[in-house]
């Protein structure tokens, strides 16, 4: 049955993947070579090496089939959080955060490969309580599920892998068949959190003047009051729901309920985070602020994006990343390198493959009948989107700097193998579309 | 399986059903999310590399280009000989620090090492690099002056000493010290207030420019303009091979500057004043050319780029004797008896009053409830005008100044000759003295001008303040019939390299005062007598030239000290205008009463015309009295 499968095999996700890592190595070669013409570090040949491991790794994934993960998910997820807790414990600090396991000279970063480890056990868990999709406490416990590893990636800390995990659960859920309102619930809330916590700091350095209004969000006991009213109103209206069973104090629940915990959230956030952390997380909004600092990275990655034109400076002629202005041109900004050798035509090339990537995957669980499949597919699309719109949005100065790599492109193996490990699995959802 | 059962029941159960339609509705809103973030990105990309790009295309180029300054060489002073040349240029660095290439870690041992090797203070070096400038990838000098071996000693070591570079930076020498020092002015660091007026002509942060003398008035001509090239560079500020890189805007030469100054001349004058303050002008009339400018004390500019310079040169600025004061044109003194000369012309050209008549010189006079006296106190007895000159009586000037000329006339005769305004000397500093009258008596002090007042302005006393500069131009006036040709130093310019001359100052008219020829043909044989039987007749012996002047003896309140003038012209009717030059000695009445400036002319004049030296002079003029200062004793 395996046989007869493989014609079946997806080429267009097969190629434009390798299309993807083709063009990501030959800029991560250009990112290493200095302007002298030297080459300065073997980033590339590392990277050549973790494309190859990671073909098998699909290939694997594609032996063993997704199904069959199923029944092990609850025990990869343990173990992914252990993997998590273990590197909190004895992780090598890199740039400040404890994100790294080593193993001798290898090191890997655990929090990519949760990702995968979530993504197939809440597909997992949805698939196996979908009768109950319909109760909030079913999906609170998907949501938990995903705040574990969220969790224990924020106190490495890097929030911008953290941040990952939401946008995953929020598509599997809306895709697994949650009510809308429960993802709209918690999209509206996480977003109203992001945008409070960040406004007194927006406020401070972006905008640099007072608006009456945001003094009032940053002022603590106006907080504490503002917290005490909204949880006795939720309280009260929880209560008038229970009594009178009334449509309408679900509705101011679910309401008040948001802002609640956004306030809240956003008071805690703010007492959490680092001013540095903030800022890299507001200065795209206008790097001029911190030209040297916080901004710099926007300010060389947007002149290397426009600088390239339509048809770019030429492979290995970009002049930003050889003269070394653009920052982490391997990784984060790998994206910036590209245009900027290739111009427009490599960034809409990189954009085709990529959401060719996407939508195939997208087709390939809307038609099959699994759901176990479907959310699968959903979380590793998911998972993708991100990545693709925040690191890109990023490097063209519309996005904040969180440290999200570009899959497939980007330099480094765990990274490269999570993304490879997701292919795998829409591979092999594709050769089994048939199986059910 | 279990798996298969699952889907089957949830196939089967129609609620579950809908629900399972509705999720595959859902995937397509998946798929219109996935697309409408791809054409949301490729348009802004689109906008941001195709519309906007010729601006980050600029922008790159802005930040990969550095411009690196070719420095030149600051162009040579020469004296009017053009042959051996009074300021030059000695190789010198000055040590710089790029912030930016110093993080956290290494700065503090940056700093402290080479605060030790070029001694300067810790605190110093940490104030020329504050905070907000640890970014920049610019160089920002610490220390100019630093002497080579230390330049090698650092090349040698460079590694420990990260961030830290150096610049060739070349101190000016004047070899010709001494009095030339206020001619030639001196060089130095630009301040912040004179950047912010001269930004915008080009000068930088880091220009030298001239703070004095010839140095500050031609500074543009002799600094040329320094070269441009245009390095690529990476973020560390290092260049980076390209192949356009030649594109760069080439360096101008700094002019040499020639000036008419004669040192022989110059040092004979300065002996001959010698260690007195006070002035020597020597002037060519026919030209306006500045032969001699002494004023003393002078300063050596050689000083302030030793290790002292800062604490030199604060020392001179508050000496009581004000070294950096060019007497000649920066200091104003009452004319004294040489104003007698405009006076005569005044009362020749009017006709005020027959030159032949003659006014009884009792001593003194009164007027109100004054007593005007003359310097001689037994009186004069009866004069006319040529023996009131000659004898600088005191009583015939009172009188005709206050009953036939009138201040009126006597204000216009001294702007005839150019008093009370700037003679447009190409030195900077210039002061105009002041010509008073009833106007600027009325404004100031409020009260009337008196007849006592133009009294003592027609004797030269008084309100009336002149340079020695404009008293040779008074004398240079009568010399040349009523024409002031402008005063100037620089004689020509020069190339550099070749030696070309690029310009020559011409002799432009100052004035014109359009008095008859016969006025002054009768005030030069005035003058004339003033030497061969009047004032000047015991002191001025030499037998070189025919001399013709005026002496002066300014009351300053000094008991038994007077400033003393002497303005003088020779050769007296000398054929050939080009031969002639004026001689102005200025002595002021803090020294020694020695009736000095007539003698220091004397000296001045036999030298010149002789063509001897100081030294030879004296000895063909035996005046051994004009050796005591102990200048002159080794």
């Amino acid at each position: 049955m395996r046989t007869r499968s493989l014609f079946g095999f997806d080429l267009i996700l097969f190629f434009s993947t390798m299309a993807l890592l083709i063009i990501g190595i030959l800029f991560i070669y250009s990112s290493s070579v200095s302007s002298t013409g030297i080459v300065f570090s073997r980033e590339y040949i590392r990277q050549i090496i973790w494309a190859g491991t990671g073909f098998i790794l699909v290939f694997t994934v594609i032996f063993i089939g997704y199904d069959r993960f199923q029944p092990w998910s609850p025990y990869i997820y343990a173990s992914s959080v252990l993997l998590l807790i273990i590197t909190l414990l004895f992780g090598q600090p890199i740039n400040g955060a404890k994100s790294w396991l080593g193993i001798l000279d290898f090191g890997i970063q655990p929090s990519e490969f949760t990702k995968i480890a979530v993504i197939l056990f809440l597909a997992g868990y949805y698939t196996r309580s979908r009768n109950r999709m319909q109760y909030p406490s079913h999906f609170l416990i998907g949501f938990f599920i995903i705040l574990i590893p969220v969790f224990l990636v924020l106190l490495q800390p890097d929030m911008g892998t953290a941040i990952v995990y939401i946008p995953i659960f929020l598509i599997m859920s809306f895709v697994g068949g949650v009510p809308v309102r429960y993802v709209i619930f918690v999209f509206i809330t996480g977003l109203l959190l992001i945008i409070l916590s960040l406004l007194p700091a927006w406020q401070d350095h972006i905008v640099e003047r007072d608006i009456p209004f945001l003094t009032i969000v940053d002022n603590p006991t106006f907080i504490q009051y503002s917290l005490l009213s909204l949880g006795v109103i939720t309280l009260t209206a929880l209560a008038g729901y229970f009594l009178m069973k009334k449509k309408y104090f679900y509705w101011i629940i679910y309401v008040f309920l948001i802002v609640f915990l956004s306030l809240a959230g956003s008071s805690i956030a703010r007492m959490v985070l680092k001013e540095y952390q903030i800022m890299r997380l507001i200065v795209f909004l206008n790097p001029g602020v911190d030209p040297k600092g916080a901004g710099w990275n926007i300010i060389q990655s947007i002149t290397a994006v426009g600088s390239g034109g339509f048809f770019g400076k030429g492979f290995l002629k970009g002049t930003q990343s050889h003269y070394r202005y653009l920052p982490q041109q391997s990784t984060d900004f790998i994206f910036s390198i590209i245009s900027e050798e290739w111009g427009f035509l490599g960034g809409f090339l990189v954009f085709s493959l990529f959401v060719t990537i996407m939508i195939r995957g997208l087709l390939i669980i809307q038609t099959i009948k699994d759901s176990y499949a479907v959310l699968v597919g959903s979380g590793v699309v998911a998972m993708l989107l991100f990545h693709f719109v925040v690191n890109i949005g990023m490097a063209m100065g519309i996005m904040p700097i969180t440290g999200i790599p570009l899959f497939f492109l980007s330099y480094g193996g765990s990274s490269l193998w999570t993304a490879m490990l997701g292919i795998g699995l829409l591979l092999s959802i594709h050769l089994k579309r048939y199986s059910y | 399986m279990n798996i298969n059962g699952g889907i089957r029941s949830m196939v089967e159960y129609t609620p579950k059903q809908k629900t399972f339609l509705f999720q595959k509705g859902r995937i397509f809103i998946l798929v219109g999310v996935v697309i409408l973030s791809f054409l949301v990105y490729t348009v802004y990309l689109f906008s941001l590399q195709v519309v906007n790009g010729y601006i980050y295309k600029k922008r790159a180029e802005d930040v990969a280009r550095r411009v690196i300054t070719i420095p030149v060489q600051r162009g040579e002073i020469y004296d009017r000989r053009y042959d051996v040349p009074l300021v030059l240029n000695i190789d010198s660095f000055a040590v710089d620090i790029i912030p930016g290439e110093l993080n956290e870690e290494n700065l503090s041992d940056v700093i402290h090492d080479l605060s030790q090797l070029i001694s300067i203070p810790e605190e110093e070096i940490r104030k020329k690099i504050p905070e907000n400038y640890r970014h920049i990838f610019r160089p920002i000098e610490i220390k100019d002056r630093v002497p080579f071996e230390t330049i090698s000693y650092l090349a040698e070591r460079i590694n420990d000493f990260p961030g830290v570079t150096w610049h060739s930076k070349p101190i000016r020498s004047y070899l010709e010290t001494d009095s030339i020092s206020h001619v030639i002015g001196y060089v130095g660091n630009i301040t912040l207030e004179e950047l912010q007026v001269l930004y915008n002509k080009g000068y930088d942060v880091r220009a030298v420019l001239g703070k004095n003398g010839v140095e500050k008035e031609y500074d543009m001509i002799l600094r040329g303009q320094e070269g441009k090239r245009f390095r690529t560079v990476d973020v560390k500020g290092r260049r980076v091979e390209e192949e356009d890189d030649g594109e760069e805007v080439p360096p101008v030469l700094g002019k040499n500057i020639v000036l008419t100054i004669d040192r022989n001349i110059q040092e004979i004058c300065e002996k001959a004043l010698g260690a007195r303050m006070g002035s020597v002008l020597v002037l060519k009339p026919a030209t306006g050319e500045i032969l001699a400018m002494v004023s003393y004390p002078w300063y050596d500019p050689n000083l302030f780029y030793t290790e002292e310079g800062q604490n030199v040169y604060t020392k001179l600025s508050l000496d009581p004797q004000f070294p950096f004061l060019n007497r000649t044109i920066q200091s104003t003194y009452a004319p004294a008896s040489v104003f007698k000369t405009i006076m005569s012309v005044a009362v020749l050209e009017e006709e005020a009053f027959p030159p032949d008549r003659k006014i009884v010189c009792e001593g003194s006079i009164i007027y109100g409830d004054r007593v005007f006296n003359c310097h001689k106190k037994t009186g004069h007895g009866p004069l006319d005008l040529r023996a009131a000159l000659a004898e600088s009586c005191d009583i015939y000037f009172f009188t005709i100044g206050r009953d036939y000329l009138g201040i009126d006339r006597i204000i216009d005769y001294s702007k005839k000759f150019g008093l009370g305004e700037s003679t447009g000397i190409d030195l900077p500093g210039e002061v105009k003295g002041l010509v008073p009258g009833p106007k600027w008596k009325e404004s100031v002090f409020h009260t009337k001008w008196l007849g006592g007042d133009t009294m003592n302005n027609s004797i030269g006393q008084g309100y009336l303040t002149v340079t020695p500069l404009q008293l040779a131009n008074t004398i240079a006036a009568i010399v040349n019939d009523g024409v002031i040709y402008k005063p100037h130093v620089l004689k020509e310019i020069r190339d550099p390299i070749s030696g070309k001359i690029l310009e020559t100052t011409e002799p432009k008219v100052l004035l014109n005062t359009s008095i008859r020829k016969e006025t002054f043909k009768k005030i030069k044989e005035n003058m004339r007598s003033v030497i061969t039987e009047g004032t000047a007749k015991v002191v001025i012996t030499t037998d070189a030239v025919k001399i013709a002047g005026k002496t002066g003896t300014g009351e300053v309140g000094l008991k038994d000290r007077w400033n003393s003038w002497f303005a003088a012209y020779a050769p007296y009717n000398a054929p050939n205008p080009e031969d002639q030059i004026v001689v102005v000695v200025m002595v002021e009445a803090s020294n020694e009463w020695e009736w000095w400036a007539p003698k220091a002319a004397n000296i001045i004049f036999q030298a010149i015309f002789a063509h001897q030296t100081y030294e030879e002079a004296v000895e063909t003029l035996e005046a051994w009295y004009m050796l005591p200062t102990t200048r002159f004793q080794e």
